[in-house]
Parts: C-alpha cells; structure tokens; sequence
C-alpha cells in the first residue's frame, strides 16, 4: 500500500512516497514560492513518476506544514510538530530530541521511541532563528545560499551578531562588513545567531540524547556545528532530514488506514 | 548669552540645534553614513552655517542618541531618553508621555511638569514598530518611507498586518500587492501596526494629557492621526519634531554649564 506525505511548507514543499509505512519509493521538493497547492500537485506527481506509478495509485494522502489545510485534495492533515517527530525518528531510530528548523518557524521537541512527541516549542512569530534569515543574509552579503555554509565553515573567529532581531541583525552585519570582518566570520555568525535561538527552545523543552536536526538546514554542516558548539551536545544530521514531516505525515497516513480497516464496518475513506 | 549646541546622532539621521537664550538659532539634519564622528561634526557645521557663528562661539556640545559617544568634539553626553523628555517639556511645557519614535527604536517616556523623567518603557530589541518597519515594508511598495504619511492619508479599507516580525510583514505586503490590494490601503495598515505597538509601551508607563510625539515617525501624518484616534486624545506633534532629542541635548548642556559655573 502506497501513502503520501506532503509537507506544504512556507519555503519549500516537500514529498515522499512511502510503501506499506516503511519503505520511501520516491521524494521530491521544490521552493514553494507562494503558490503551496500547485507545488504539492507537481510534487506528486514528479514522485509519482520517480516510482513508476500513476498518482492515482496513492491510496492515501496525508498533508502538513504551514498550508497542509489548502491542499484540498487531502484524505488526513496533521501538525508539522507530529508529522516532524515521527519522520526524526524513522530516519534516525535513537532519537529523542528533534530541532527543526524551517524558513518562517522553528521548533524543537522530545519524542518516544515511536516518535510521539512528547513536549514541543515553537517560535513561529519572528524570523530570528528561522531559516529566513540564512535567506536574507545570503541576498545582501551577495553569497550563493548553497555557499553560506561552506564558506562559513572557514571561519577562525566568528563575528557574534549582538542583535536578537533579523532586521536589526542586518544592519549589525553591513556594519561588520564596512569594519573589515573576514566574510566567513561573518557567516559563521550567522549560523550561531540561529543556533542560539533554536537552543532557546530545546532548553525549553529538555534536551536528551540523541538529538537530530531535521528542515531545510540539515545539508548545511556549518548549522550542524553551530548547533553542537552552542549546546556542547552533538547533533545527527540525516541527509534526509529536510522531509522528516513529509515522511512522518505518510507514517501517520499509512497508520491512520491500518486503524480504520481494523475497526469492523468503517471503511477507510477513499 | 551662552550659545549650546546639541547633537544627536540617531541609528538613521544625525541632527543639530543650536540654542541661545531659549531661542533656537540654527538646526542640520542629515542621514548617518559608516563614519559618526565625521557626521556629527558635519551636523555641527551645518547648524553653524544656518546662523552665520563660528564655531568658537558655542560654549557647550552636548551629545546624545544611540551614536552619542561619537560626539567627540563635545563636552557632556545625555541619554536620549532624558534629551526626549526635556525637549518635548521645552516645546509643549504641559506634556506628561512622551513619544518616540526613531529609526530603529521606539521609546515611552513618562515626565513630570519640570521635564524630568519619571519612568519609561522601550523596544531597541526588535525592529516591529520602529521606523525600520515602516522603511522595510515601504520598500516592498517600492516606495519612500517618506511616502508613507501623505499616501496612507487617503486610505478607504486598511488591511489588517497580521504579522509583527518585520520580516513577516514584508512578506505580508507582498502578498497584499498581489491580492490587488491599494497602496493607500497597506499602508494605513503598516501605520497602525507601528501605532498599536506603541500603545503598549505607552500604556507601561501610563497614558496621561498632554501627549508629544517625536522622532521621524512622528513626521508619517497618517501614523500620527492613528494614534490619536487610538488615544482619543490630541497629540502635540511640533514641525520640530525631529529635532527634540537635539534640543534636549542642548538644553542638558547649557544646565550643566551654568551649574559647574556656580
């Protein structure tokens, strides 16, 4: 049996097609720009493809992120938080702390063994500690996104940016450019900001080992880094992880039919 | 007959007053580029060229604003809070909040009859509710925040900003344009998102009569007609507004002086 999972983010979309609950066949993403509805349909169907199916043999779609209610065509919605934990865990079983880190929120929680979770947090008000402000950054220190990290990585002193704010924080880093700063001190300041506000809430929540980092920075090993420096634990990145709620959401998909078939006279719906 | 100057040097704009006699003589304002010290000696200049004295004639150079250890050339530095209180209570002697808004920091301040500071509440953390917010989300109209007031005048149906994050909000305009939603209308609603964030900070050190209004935002009309819709009571916005935190600076100054001369 065949479920979906798309993850409807406000950056990205992201999707996966799962077999029987267990096996991925296929994964996909793309920039969402603005338009959720229309990049989850080409998502299904860019994976559809991949895995050499029709999209009509999804026999059950489960949506999640910020616009998982707008995607019409849904058999089950739920929270990017659920959906996040249970993906954390499948893709790296030890799991029990999850800090996931999109581009308009950030969240951090602890999860059982199966992925419940368990306590969460969330900073879904402000772009300090949001993947947004990597963005922005990138734009006016003029450095390809997909370079920020590296670069940074280079860094022998990081410039610490004293702002809380992501506009305030612009301003402190024109200025630290005009003072000279190595660049990537700079960009490893960057990561440490949104390191430091992402430590803020898995305080908050606790933090147990093990603890993966799961969102659209999990490739980026400069995050990684700033992450295990700012709360002296270490940090598992699945290359993966950036479709944790796309994988959980096809889980609790595929578990939400087991439970419907098991229950005499309900049908799963269609 | 001592002639003061004060200097305050803001996150955006540097501005200078001279005072002689409780008259005010000669101002500058100018943008802050990287080098403050070179800008608040400019503002000093400028101010001087506008009256026609040298600079050997100013007795006292009072600094203050966010770049006040900039004012090199000076003798006292003030905080900007009580420079704000003292210039407001010097243009509108019956004012007991004042408010202020900058480029990238807004502050209340609650002041007794003699211009002295009694209490005040401030946001220089986050940037929702400052002059910055307003710039930022302009900029997404492609417009100058200089713009803002007149444009936002002729408003029929605000939109609400849901977001308070500068970042969101810019987003938020964005998709306003595309909705077709009027420039007018987005920017009325820009002002009163600056305008509720105020309202909070006021209502920490208490909102009491007679209101004064400074800062650069205090030259947005539409932001000042919203807030004393808000208040319900009439706020004191001078064609000076901008300049108040200077003229406080001054007025320090020249306190200072006169008391080191007894």
């Amino acid at each position: 049996m065949i479920t979906c999972g798309l993850d409807l983010g406000s950056g990205t979309t992201k999707g996966v097609l799962l077999e029987d609950g267990q096996r991925i066949l296929a994964s996909a993403f793309a920039p969402t720009r603005g338009a959720p509805v229309e990049r989850g349909r080409q998502i299904l169907e860019l994976m559809a493809e991949e895995a050499n199916i029709l999209p009509g043999d999804v026999e059950y779609l489960c949506t999640t992120g910020a616009a998982r209610y707008a995607f019409l065509d849904r058999n089950l919605q739920v929270s990017d938080i659920t959906a996040s934990g249970r993906g954390a865990v499948f893709l790296a079983p030890g799991t029990r702390h999850v800090v996931d880190i999109g581009s308009q929120s950030s969240r951090a929680m602890s999860v059982s063994e199966t992925g419940r979770v368990i306590r969460f947090k969330m900073n879904e008000k402000c772009a300090a500690g949001a993947g947004r402000f990597v963005d922005r950054c990138a734009k006016y220190l003029q450095v390809p996104l997909e370079e920020m990290a590296p670069k940074a990585l280079a860094s022998a002193q990081p410039k610490i940016i004293s702002s809380v704010c992501a506009v305030l924080a612009e301003t402190e880093i024109i200025n630290n450019v005009a003072e000279e700063v190595p660049l990537p001190d700079i960009l490893m300041g960057v990561f440490l900001s949104l390191a430091q506000r992402a430590y803020i809430l898995m305080r908050y929540v606790g933090i147990q080992p093990e603890v993966a980092l799961v969102g659209g920075l999990v490739k980026s090993e400069a995050m990684v880094r700033a992450l295990e420096r700012t709360g002296k634990i270490s940090i598992s990145a699945h290359p993966m992880g950036q479709h944790a709620a796309a994988i959980g959401a096809a889980m609790l998909g595929y578990s939400r039919v087991q439970k419907l078939s098991s229950r005499p006279g309900r049908l799963p719906a269609a | 007959m001592t002639l003061v100057a004060g200097v305050d040097i803001g996150s955006t704009t540097a501005k200078c007053v001279l005072i002689e006699n409780g008259k005010i003589l000669g101002k500058s304002l100018a943008p802050v580029g990287v080098e403050l010290v070179k800008d608040a000696e400019r503002s000093l200049e400028q101010a001087l060229a506008e009256t026609g004295r040298g600079r050997g004639e100013v007795a006292v150079v009072t600094g203050t604003g966010y770049g006040r250890f900039k004012v090199t050339f000076g003798q006292y530095t003030v905080t900007e809070i009580g420079c704000h209180a003292k210039g407001a209570h010097f243009l509108f002697p019956a004012t007991r909040v004042v408010l202020d808004i900058g480029g990238q920091d807004t502050k209340a301040i609650k002041i007794n009859e003699k211009g002295e500071v009694v209490d005040f509440a401030m946001n220089d953390k986050c940037a929702a509710g400052t002059g910055r917010f307003l710039d930022v989300c302009a900029g997404a109209l492609g417009l100058d925040v200089s713009e803002i007031g007149s444009l936002s005048l002729g408003a029929r149906h605000p939109v609400k900003v849901t977001n308070t994050c500068t970042v969101f909000a810019e987003s938020e305009v964005s998709s306003y344009v595309s909705r077709g939603k009027e420039a007018k209308d987005i920017l009325a609603g820009l002002n009163a998102s600056v305008v509720s964030r105020s309202l909070s900070l006021m209502q920490r050190v208490g909102i009491e009569p007679e209101v004064t209004f400074t800062g650069g935002v205090s030259r947005n009309e539409g932001v000042v007609r919203t807030l004393g819709y808000r208040l319900k009571l009439p706020v004191n916005v001078s064609p000076l507004s901008q300049y108040v935190g200077a003229i406080g600076a001054a007025l320090h100054g020249l306190e200072r002086k006169e008391a080191t001369a007894t």
